[in-house]
């Protein structure tokens, strides 16, 4: 007698390809800790070689930045500390009848426009250390200072152009920490540069000769861009 | 509210006239920060540019949120 009816066999579930394995979550949990590391690190780090992602405005596509330079982040200490004397400022000066004379409701706002304050000193500090930047790619220096709060100004001077290079490092924080400055004589229409309270001045100083080298060669060799 | 020496004279309301002024000139200040952060990310990308527009269009708004309540309590 032909079957009617055959029940299919039952196959078990085929384990999803994405699903991963206890070790293979372990693996992620760590990539991903080191990659949010990696990020934070390099949002206050303030020497970084061969920056990805970093872009400017006025850089040519054939450019390549070798070092994108910003003050040592010890030297936002003195703002940092300012910011917390003024955060606990108000608990503090609670015990003293400073404010008493105001109605509570003025007292209150007071307090607000205060932490206004502070959150607008900590924002612009922040800003002010982050955003003034020195630049090195493999053609020229730049260097990019804002000033107060709607002034910029972009300084560059091509590598062929640089006359003499320095670097200064002296008394105790800065030779704890490792950062002095960097003097740049050009022939370009900025003659000075200074790229103030870096991390590493040796290196940077190490690299811009090595810059001039090249393009010395690169122009012996007829190869100038 | 007036005061000893000249009992209709509105010190409360020219305080709080000078307070909210106060308050406008800094949601104006808020507007040009928010501005400035433009401006520095325009001209330069470093990567955490989306972050710090945030934290300038929340100041903004912090400093408009004291100008209304200003405006309420007062």
């Amino acid at each position: 007698m032909p079957d009617i009816f055959i029940s299919e066999e039952k196959k078990e579930p085929e384990k999803a390809v994405t699903e991963s394995t206890p070790v293979e979550k372990e693996v992620k949990e760590i990539l991903g800790k080191t990659l949010i590391k990696k990020e934070v690190k390099s949002l206050i780090a303030s020497y970084l070689r061969n920056p990805k992602g970093v872009n400017f405005e006025i850089k040519e596509k054939q450019e390549k930045i070798e070092l994108l330079l910003r003050m040592h982040p010890i030297t936002n200490v003195k703002w940092i500390l300012i910011s917390i004397i003024m955060i606990i400022a108000p608990v503090v000066l609670k015990s003293f009848p400073i404010l008493d004379f105001l109605p509570g409701n003025y007292q209150f706002i007071v307090i607000l426009g205060w932490y206004l304050i502070v959150t607008s000193f900590v924002f612009e500090s922040f800003l002010t250390w982050y955003f003034n930047v020195y630049i090195i790619t493999d053609e020229r220096i730049i260097d990019v200072d804002f000033y107060n709060l709607i002034y910029k100004d972009i300084s560059t001077a091509e590598v062929e152009r640089i006359q003499d290079v320095s670097y200064r490092m002296g008394g105790v924080v800065r030779t704890l920490f490792n950062y002095g400055d960097v003097f740049i004589q050009t022939a370009a229409e900025k003659p000075n540069f200074e790229f103030l309270a870096v991390p590493k001045p040796d290196k940077v100083v190490k690299l811009l000769q090595d810059l001039m080298i090249q393009e010395k060669q690169e122009a012996i060799e007829g190869r100038v861009r | 509210m007036g005061n000893i020496i000249f009992p209709n004279f509105p010190t409360w309301g020219i305080a709080k006239a000078f307070v909210l002024f106060g308050m406008a000139m800094y949601v104006i200040f808020g507007f040009v920060m928010v501005r400035q952060v433009k401006l520095m990310t325009d001209t330069l990308q470093l990567g955490f540019e989306s972050m710090i527009k945030i934290f300038s269009y929340a100041h903004l708004l912090f400093t408009i949120a004291v100008f209304i309540f200003a405006l309420i309590i007062l």
